[in-house]
């Protein structure tokens, strides 16, 4: 009779682990299927637009990766969803009206053109950048443009600045070190405007300046915003 | 005092059994002839017989115990390890992070980060889905100096540094602009073979 019970307990106990086992195994499962679709966190409309998008992006032939993305750093900043479904709708009409004024261009070339006009650059100022010589790429251009305006520059400022350098045929070099010694100077308190002005005339093959140094009192710290 | 003496029945069927069977030849014939007909036996029963076999199992309540207990902790240390497979935090400096998002990378891009305060950095950008756990960044002994190489493919990326759970765009880099979040997150460019 012991035996019996025994044996009993015995199944009873394999049967329990066999069990838990799967449970187990379904629970890291589910939580790497989750890993795997993020959007599981969004509620159901939010996700239907967002995803609605990509899908549009995709039949435009525009680059729905960057959609994702934004749509991932939302939920990886624990933004709300309407917020998330804004930024990715942003995003989706800045790609289609870059790819509507510049033609053409690859996906990199696209999203730094969408950047921009985030930044607040009106889609005809994108205009010059349609016409390009071959193997001529404005990606540099278009980071350094974005990045002058997020750090202050007064956005006309900014594109009269990049417009003109490129129509002059500046190169990446060129773009990059702009940005460099104009970024350095935002640091050491410089106005922003007028350290691009500053050195803008000392970029090589740069255009003449169109404004002047604002006074010495007036170039502290001071955004231009 | 014998049983026999005591149940005169026993000794007859003793009696009885010991006397010898007579049988005809034909009733041995027969019989040996069915037992030729059978099937020989084989030397060892086939594995998956043996496996499908019923067979009572006997294990004591505590060895029961101990067993469910070793199938639930494999089960633990396979989940454990199935689960942060990706969030491992390199050994070395040089070790270069996962990115399982792509397929090719065209470049290792190293990125630093100073932080001597920080207790913990780690770089998000769309090379990892924006998830902190994914590209953990390791500190340089004695110093604040955080570094990880993440391989990536050509074109232009965003990322940010998270610092203690805070997020910090890259001083050294180009800023994107503010994507409807809150905050700025830095551009690398990559070309085929470097970075910028």
């Amino acid at each position: 009779m012991n035996r019996l019970r025994r044996t009993l307990v015995c199944r009873h106990a394999l049967s329990v682990s066999v069990g838990a086992c799967a449970l187990l195994l379904f629970g890291v499962r589910l939580a790497r299927a989750q890993d795997a679709d993020p959007f599981a966190r969004l509620d159901a409309g939010s996700r239907f637009a967002v995803e609605l998008m990509i899908d549009s992006a995709n039949t435009l032939q525009l680059p729905s990766d960057l959609l994702r993305s934004t749509a991932l750093q939302g939920l990886a900043v624990h933004a709300d969803a309407k917020r998330i479904v804004r930024a990715v709708r942003t995003t989706f009409t800045n790609l289609k009206t870059a790819r509507a004024v510049l033609g053409p261009v690859n996906s990199e070339e696209l999203k730094a053109g969408a950047a921009v006009l985030y930044a607040g650059v009106k889609p005809t100022q994108l205009v010059p950048f349609r016409v390009r010589q071959k193997d001529r790429n404005d990606l540099q251009a278009f980071i350094v443009w974005a990045d002058l305006i997020t750090r202050g520059v007064p956005s006309e400022e900014a594109s009269s600045a990049i417009i003109k350098l490129w129509q002059h045929g500046a190169d990446d070099a060129t773009f990059y070190g702009l940005w460099n010694s104009v970024q350095s100077d935002i640091i050491k308190g410089l106005n922003p405007g007028a350290a691009l002005q500053n050195r803008i005339r000392e970029t090589p093959g740069a255009p003449a300046a169109t404004k002047v140094t604002p006074p010495e009192g007036q170039q502290e710290n001071q955004s231009s915003r | 005092m014998t049983d026999s003496e005591q149940h005169p029945y026993v000794e007859w069927i003793a009696r009885e059994a010991r006397r010898p069977v007579v049988t005809s030849q034909a009733a041995r014939d027969r019989v040996m002839a069915s037992v030729r007909n059978e099937p020989r036996p084989q030397a060892r029963p086939r594995l998956w017989h043996r496996a499908l076999e019923p067979r009572a199992l006997r294990r004591s309540p505590a060895g029961s115990a101990l067993i469910a207990a070793g199938l639930i902790g494999i089960g633990v240390i396979a989940g454990v390890v199935a689960s942060h497979r990706d969030a491992r935090a390199p050994a070395g400096l040089s070790r270069v992070a996962r990115a399982p998002q792509l397929a090719v990378s065209d470049s290792i891009v190293k990125f630093v980060f100073v932080a001597p305060q920080a207790a913990k950095v780690s770089v998000v950008g769309d090379f990892n889905g924006w998830d902190s756990t994914k590209t953990p960044m390791v500190r340089a002994s004695n110093s604040g100096v955080w570094t990880v190489t993440v391989p990536l493919t050509a074109g232009r990326h965003l990322y940010s540094f998270v610092v203690d759970g805070s997020w910090s765009a890259d001083p050294t880099a180009p800023l994107a602009p503010d994507d409807g979040f809150g905050h700025e997150n830095s551009v690398k460019l990559v070309r085929r073979g470097s970075a910028l």
